[in-house]
């Protein structure tokens, strides 16, 4: 029997979440035009809120289902197996977690039905070279580029720097928005604000940087399982491919240099679930969320998951060149993780700072 | 004669700097797609002046260069962001014309390619045949004065803006797979071709499938005899053999990374992340300059008649395992912002409104580096096996 990767939570949830994930890819697969794919993605995101995903982590009493981190972690397990082109991690936990954390009540319970879909800006979002970043002063100013979105976002929740949190529709007058497909299909959007007024009620908290903080570690950390279930797939495919293609008379499979590298992929892989099966646990029975051990997943998740993308397109050999294969999208789902929730050289800079 | 090599370099330097028009030296710059549209203006550039084909002999318009020459031309290009020469006519299919082909198909072809009028490309590798190139099974078989070919050739780089296919089919079924192979000249608006775009994880468009159905090519575009093609196609590949001697296009897109990393990541916030990245780049920079004086000792050896050995295989291994290391700083340098933006969703190519998005795309891209042209695994094979003696 080859290999076939055991999910870091298993149950009904993480079945449910792949058979989504995987019915996605295959629809998403066959658009070839963006414009086709956002939609498709819309009616996906309608149907996980539908569901319930967005409510998982939101206490009952806001409306929500009052669940815990590994029921997400589920989903998310689930979901990363098809590379599901959502933001689980930001609209799952990360953006409720913040409005918990500003006692958003009436906001949370729109998220948990799935009627806000909220672009999530943390404080040091991209911008481009040169431009002017985005600052809030009374007014909001300034842009940012390439933030994960929800399908047609109704709201942008903009943590400050200062621990400011603001709650925006995205209609508000002098807000202008720009809607990209990243190398994983996922929706992006440039954000650009001209005098933006933001009304006293729009500021949901303030001084709550270190709830931020602690928000985007446990997106970091479901990034990871993302990028773990992901990696198992990738591994099961390359493997696959590798049996079924035939060179020089013989399958691919049979060539010990090519065994190696599956070898040394699964190696990698293994190394980083254990890590991040770890820091779930922690983060689970722990009061503080272990930080550290998220950093640590997170910094290897950028050098292991590269391996492995890397790997499989040159195993592929021309078809790792192509989005007609599903391991080349996890590939690329993969490649673009590193940059979500801090990269690498963020994570070293925070564990060294420690370490100093 | 003896050649000065150094009046020679100021030369090309000169010409490159003053007839290569900006426009196409900014796509080059830039890493945007070369297509048909701004090589052709530069081949017809070159071919005006005689520089059409530096490794072709004076008889056939060629420059009669040394190969020191040549060397030292495809040098200064790539030092100055000019195209390489589109090799699939001048390179490849050009050289086997000129040494196998018939008086007629010299005559025929040879001016078109010289000119830039005809573009070419190569119908090689098939569904069921990639590094086991021998075992390809589109079929020619022989009705009269044709050949009637049925089959699918894929990964044909350029087939959407070519006016030929050079391409291998099979003749005959032998016992050894290599033999029963012949070279066909096929012209691409044939009835019975289709072209087929493949989807890359680029989001530019180089590769098709090319499908045949029953396609009449004349016999008349035969190259040499039936069956022998193996043979042809072998010494099309070894003439390119010093092609990986020219490291001055991995120095030249090093020296440009190292400038995207100080212009991205700039002030006391990005210190370390830049420090990091500059590391990396120093150390692929050290493994490029080992590539430039093997690659000298190979024109050396080249000039003097001495055997390559194995120092193209080492060449093509090493720096495009380079190359790779280089874009994968780019991508960490640019990632965050960029590859969030990579198609925009109202158009179906890549984002041109989101400045510097080719360095993303050229971070894919730069992964078939060591899957085209013989993949690593293959150079290893071959690596190995001299090294064993078995
Ligand atoms: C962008 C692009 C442009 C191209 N342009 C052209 C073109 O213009 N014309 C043309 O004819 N072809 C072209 N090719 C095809 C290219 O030459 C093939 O992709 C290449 O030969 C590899 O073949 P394959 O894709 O079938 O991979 P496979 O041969 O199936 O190889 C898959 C993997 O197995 C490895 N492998 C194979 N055999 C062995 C072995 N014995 N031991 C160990 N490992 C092994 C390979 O290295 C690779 O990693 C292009 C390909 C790409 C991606």
């Amino acid at each position: 029997m080859p290999f076939t990767a055991s999910p870091l939570v298993g149950g009904d949830a993480y079945e449910m979440a792949q058979r989504l994930a995987l019915e996605a890819d295959a629809e998403l697969s066959a658009l070839s035009e963006a414009g086709e794919q956002a939609a498709c993605l819309r009616r996906h995101w309608d149907a996980i809120a539908g569901l319930g995903w967005m409510a998982t982590m939101v206490a009952e009493d806001a409306g929500g289902a009052g669940g815990d981190l590994s029921d997400v972690a589920a989903l998310a397990c689930g979901a990363g197996r098809g590379g599901l082109p959502l933001p689980i991690a930001t609209a799952c936990v990360v953006t409720p977690a913040l409005l918990a954390a500003a006692s958003a009540r009436d906001m949370l319970a729109q998220v948990a039905e799935g009627s806000a879909r909220i672009c999530l800006i943390l404080p040091d979002a991209a911008q481009d070279p040169g431009a002017a970043g985005l600052r809030f002063d009374r007014t909001l100013e300034g842009g940012v580029v390439g933030v994960e979105t929800p399908p047609d976002p109704t709201h942008l929740l903009l943590a400050t720097a200062a621990g400011e949190l603001l709650l925006l529709p995205v209609d508000s007058s002098g807000i202008t928005q720009n809607l990209s497909l990243r190398i994983d299909g996922r929706l992006a959007a440039d954000w650009h604000c001209a005098g933006v007024a933001v009304a006293p009620d729009q500021v949901l908290a303030r001084g709550i940087a270190d709830h931020v903080a602690r928000a985007r570690d446990l997106g970091a950390l479901l990034t990871c399982i993302e990028g773990v279930s992901a990696m198992g797939a990738i591994i099961e495919q390359t493997i696959a491919f590798l049996s079924d293609r035939v060179q020089f008379n013989a399958p691919l499979a049979s060539y010990q240099a090519l065994r190696h590298r599956v070898a040394e992929m699964y190696v990698e892989y293994e190394n980083l679930r254990g890590l991040v099966a770890h820091a779930l646990r922690e983060a689970a029975a722990a009061d503080a969320l272990p930080w550290r051990d998220i950093a640590f997943a997170k910094l290897r998740l950028g050098e292991a998951g590269r391996l492995v993308a890397h790997e499989t397109i040159q195993m592929h050999g021309g078809m790792g060149l192509t989005e007609g294969v599903a391991a080349i999208r996890l590939a690329r789902r993969v490649m673009m993780a590193e940059f979500e929730f801090g990269d690498r050289s963020f994570q070293a800079s925070r564990l060294l700072a420690q370490a100093a | 004669m003896e050649v000065d090599y150094a009046a020679f370099r100021r030369e090309v330097t000169e010409f490159a700097r003053t007839r290569c028009p900006p426009e196409i030296r900014a796509v080059v710059a830039t890493y945007r797609k070369l297509s048909r549209k701004i090589w052709q203006p530069w081949q017809q550039i070159l071919h005006a002046h005689g520089w059409g084909a530096p490794s072709w002999p004076k008889r056939f318009g060629g420059t009669g260069w040394d190969p020191q020459q040549r060397h030292i031309f495809d040098e200064v290009m790539a030092e100055n962001d000019c195209p390489p020469q589109y090799h699939h006519g001048l390179r490849h299919i050009g050289p086997v014309i000129i040494e196998f082909g018939t008086p007629e198909q010299q005559a025929r072809f040879l001016p078109g390619i010289l000119s830039g009028e005809d573009w070419w490309c190569q119908g090689y590798s098939e569904p069921g045949a990639g590094s086991d190139l021998a075992s390809l099974r589109t079929a020619a078989r022989r009705e009269g004065d044709d050949y009637i070919v049925d089959g699918q050739k894929t990964w044909t780089s350029h087939a959407h803006e070519s006016d030929w296919m050079y391409t291998l089919v099979r003749t005959a079924k032998e016992a050894k797979k290599q033999q029963g192979i012949t070279m066909l000249l096929i012209p691409l608006d044939s009835p019975g071709i289709t072209i087929r775009p493949i989807r890359t994880i680029d989001g530019w468009h180089h590769v098709n499938e090319v499908f045949l159905d029953k396609v009449r090519v004349p016999v008349a575009n035969r190259i040499g005899e039936e069956g022998e093609g193996w043979t042809y196609g072998k010494f099309l590949l070894e003439r390119e053999r010093l092609g990986g001697a020219n490291v001055a296009p991995a120095l030249k897109n090093l020296e440009r990374t190292r400038e995207l990393v100080a212009q991205e990541l700039t002030g006391e916030t990005h210190r370390a992340k830049r420090a990091a990245l500059e590391l990396r780049l120093l150390l692929a920079e050290a493994e490029l300059r080992g590539a430039l004086a093997l690659g000298k000792e190979a024109v050396a050896a080249v000039m003097e008649g001495r055997p390559l050995g194995l120092l193209p295989s080492v060449l093509k291994l090493s720096t495009s395992v380079t190359h790779q290391h280089v874009a994968e700083v780019a991508m960490d340098a640019v990632g965050e912002r960029l590859a969030p933006r990579f198609r925009r969703i109202d158009g179906s190519g890549p984002n041109a409104e989101a400045p510097g998005i080719e360095w993303v795309q050229n971070y894919m891209y730069m992964r078939v580096r060591t899957i085209y042209g013989g993949s690593s695994e293959v150079q290893k094979n071959v690596i190995a096996k001299q090294l064993f003696g078995s």
